[in-house]
């Protein structure tokens, strides 16, 4: 070889040594930890907030029968989310989308499942008016609130005025900021402690990363890459639900769902935006084949040609991404009046 | 070498590589700037998946994905090398080539650089450094194997133009991307000199894909046997349809047509040929089908060569294919077995037979130990068969 050859060579294997170094660090990872929660600007944590948003969290005041609290389908006890296929709401009225898990929807970019709402604030309200859901109008949840003296007195604590949509928001939202999860098999792993997760995980991992494409969308450190893809999910019948088509008005945007992420996501069965597949092994042999054909379908769903035992290790690789979070009872909630709180009846769950 | 210490020696190669972790993570050039394994777009390094494919017609973006794509500038140094070595065992018989070869043999280095240059402005380089022979290295000549730049959906998937020296769409299956170290023989074949769909070609190439159908049409500079001063008179198209999902990689069933009508000269033992120009044409049909983690790559070409090119009385019309079986039951091995033929008229008489065995064992996506065995026959005008036998034990390593 040339001496001009070795140059070549000396100063590639130089470029190449120092991209290796910059792969290792967690900016190459396509899942590295996650970062701090994002709070905005105008709605910041305080004790007393979350503290109200908890309260209002599992309130079933806020329906119009006062049956339904946001814990009714986003449950702590399942994961933060709901077991049944898709939701029940008020008058046993069945809707059409899985209730995703709360754990960790403080990093997501959007909300709902076709991402109509851009904040946890906006998020906060909309289960509140859904006619399906919890059915009541915002002015009566105002007004019921306001008519119970404990909230009051929590409002003004908070935000110095009576109840409004807007504190109802920013103080549901606030709470749904600390339900975020802890470290984790895969997390652990991330750190450097090798025995953390088990060797079907890891081999799970390499195929989460490979030939599974999984990390395709469900990338970064939330294990969702934000965005909406159309899997086929719920496209073989004549007139299916648009999906992100109803924010966006756009003909591509026909049948696709926000990419949920993977943390706890063992905790949360069932799967898929419509709550069809039970199972996390169901779901891998949904994606092994290729998804539902449609003209829409993402181009990034193809039969993956996976073995069982692959799928079994990629089960395995999202059971280690199970990390702790939090688990907790209804608060007590402020009574009706002072009359029914002597008697004991509040509007616990 | 004995069959036993050939054995042997694979033997210790294999326990070696089986104490390496069996779960690292590649990083070549491309899986270093998403943070992937390398089977998210090989199924079996260096074959592409149908992903991998979508991605490569795409010009090395991801499918759907071509907003949110970083430029080779925003990423880490898009440069990759791929090199192999081992032992290499071959023998022939009734050849002039060489007779005899038995030792360890540092085979190729590939210097690749790949990546985006802007939204749908993708490019590709492979450049094989100058290495001189030596005991134990394999002379190498200094070439830019293929050097191209790839405009992508202009104005939809349809339309795609690839533009420099690259490997046209005209080999429905790759030559530079298949799993055997011996060649597909049927692309090779042809008037002495000119191996038309065995190699990078200079030119431009127009794809489309949608729905499960693709095209290409090619316009080249042609065999190695036009003079520099040629102008390219080569070009071709080739259609193919996918039934069911995938793009026939490891998914669906594709089927094609490929038409090739191209000019060289007759060829002489220097680089250009002599003589006037003289017509070529090839035409054939290729199958890949899949099922249960297995592939069945089918290739029947129909060849015409003038009959200056060959120095016949007639135009020599020859036929030949291949069909090669990969069986890859997990993403760290996969084996293969392949028949390759050439049936070639009498007055020229070159049928060829080819069996070709072989296996590849994943240690990391990145780093295979590659077996194989090949057994070549060739007919000769007025001597004897000339046989082949080629083994080989190598380590194919990409970083």
């Amino acid at each position: 070889m040339s001496r001009m050859g070795m140059c070549v060579w000396v100063m590639l294997a130089l470029v190449l040594a120092g991209s290796a170094g910059r792969a290792s660090g967690s900016g190459f990872l396509a899942n590295g930890p996650l970062p701090p929660v994002p709070v905005p600007a105008d709605n910041p944590q305080t004790d007393a907030k979350i503290r109200l948003g908890r309260a209002l969290y599992f309130e079933p005041r806020l329906s119009a029968d006062n049956t339904i609290s946001c814990a009714t389908c986003h449950n702590p006890k399942t994961g933060w989310a709901n077991i049944t296929p898709t939701d029940t709401g008020i008058g046993k009225q069945v809707g059409d989308r899985n209730s995703g898990t709360i754990v960790n929807s403080a990093y997501m970019q959007f909300q709902f499942w076709d991402g109509r709402a851009g904040s946890l604030e906006e998020q906060a309200l909309g289960p509140i008016h859904n006619p399906i859901e919890m059915g009541e109008t915002l002015d009566n949840v105002v007004r019921k609130l306001n008519a119970i003296p404990g909230y009051r007195d929590m409002f003004q604590d908070v935000f110095g005025t009576d109840a409004t949509t807007d504190g109802i928001a920013k103080a549901i939202a606030a709470f749904e900021r600390t339900i975020v999860s802890g470290p984790s098999p895969y997390s652990r792993y991330l750190a450097g402690d090798r025995e953390a997760m088990s060797p079907a995980a890891v081999r799970g991992q390499a195929l989460f990363n490979g030939k599974g494409h999984c990390s395709a969308c469900h990338s970064g450190p939330l294990f969702s890459d934000q965005g909406f893809h159309n899997l086929g999910v719920g496209m073989q019948v004549a007139s299916p639900n648009p999906g992100r088509q109803k924010v966006t008005n756009k003909p591509g945007d026909l049948g696709r769902y926000k990419t949920p992420t993977l943390l706890n996501v063992a905790v949360t069965a069932p799967f898929l935006h419509d709550g069809s597949e039970k199972t996390l092994l169901d779901v891998m042999m949904f994606y092994n084949r290729g998804g539902v054909p449609n003209p829409n379908l993402d181009p990034q769903m193809l039969p993956l040609a996976l073995t069982k035992k692959e799928m079994q290790d990629l089960v395995a690789f999202m059971e280690a991404l199970t990390g702790t979070y939090p688990v907790m009872e209804a608060p007590p909630l402020p009574p009706d009046s002072p009359a029914s709180a002597e008697t004991g009846k509040g509007g616990a769950l | 070498m004995t069959r036993t210490r050939m054995l042997l020696m694979m033997g210790i190669v294999a326990m070696s590589g089986a104490m390496l972790p069996q779960s690292g993570e590649a990083i070549p050039a491309f899986a270093r700037k998403y943070g992937y394994n390398c089977t998210m777009c090989h199924s079996s390094f260096p074959r592409l998946n149908d992903y991998g494919e979508r991605y490569r017609q795409n010009a090395y973006q991801l499918p759907g994905r071509e907003n949110e794509e970083k430029t080779v500038l925003e990423g880490p140094p898009p440069f990759a090398v791929r090199l192999s070595g081992g032992y290499t065992s071959y023998s022939a018989q009734n050849s002039p080539d060489i007779q005899e070869q038995e030792e360890f043999l540092m085979n190729g280095v590939d210097v690749l650089s790949s990546g985006l240059l802007a939204p749908n402005i993708g490019y590709f380089v492979t450049l094989l450094p100058q290495i001189d022979e030596s005991r134990g290295v394999e002379a190498q000549d200094g070439t830019l194997e293929s050097g191209n730049v790839m405009f992508s959906n202009l104005g939809s998937p349809w339309l795609n133009v690839r533009v420099g020296r690259m490997e046209p769409a005209s080999s429905a299956f790759s030559v530079k991307r298949k799993l055997s170290i011996t060649p597909y023989e049927v692309y090779s074949f042809g008037a002495p000199g000119v191996a038309t769909l065995a190699d990078t070609q200079d030119g431009i190439e127009a794809t489309g894909h949608g729905r499960g159908l693709a095209y290409a049409v090619g316009y080249l500079n042609g065999s190695e046997n036009n003079r520099a001063d040629d102008a390219p008179q080569d070009v071709y198209a080739r259609a193919s349809v996918v039934l069911g999902a995938g793009e026939g990689q490891t998914a669906g069933q594709r089927l094609g047509v490929i038409g090739y009508l191209g000019q060289t000269r007759p060829g002489t033992d220097e680089a250009d040929g002599t003589g006037d120009r003289q017509d070529l044409s090839r035409v054939g049909f290729d199958a890949s089908l899949n099922a249960m983690h297995s592939n069945l790559a089918l290739q029947y070409l129909v060849g015409e060569d003038d009959q200056l090119l060959w120095g016949t009385t007639e135009d020599v019309e020859f036929s030949g294919g291949f069909a090669e079986l990969s069986v890859m039951p997990c993403t760290w091995i996969v084996g293969f077995g392949r028949f390759d033929w050439v049936d070639t008229p009498s007055d020229i008489d070159q049928d060829i037979t080819r069996w070709t065995g072989g296996a590849r064992y994943y240690f990391v996506d990145n780093l295979a130990l590659h077996v194989e065995y090949s057994h070549r026959r060739q007919h000769q005008p007025d001597a004897p068969v000339a046989t082949e036998d080629f083994a080989a034990a190598r380590l194919d390593l990409a970083f």
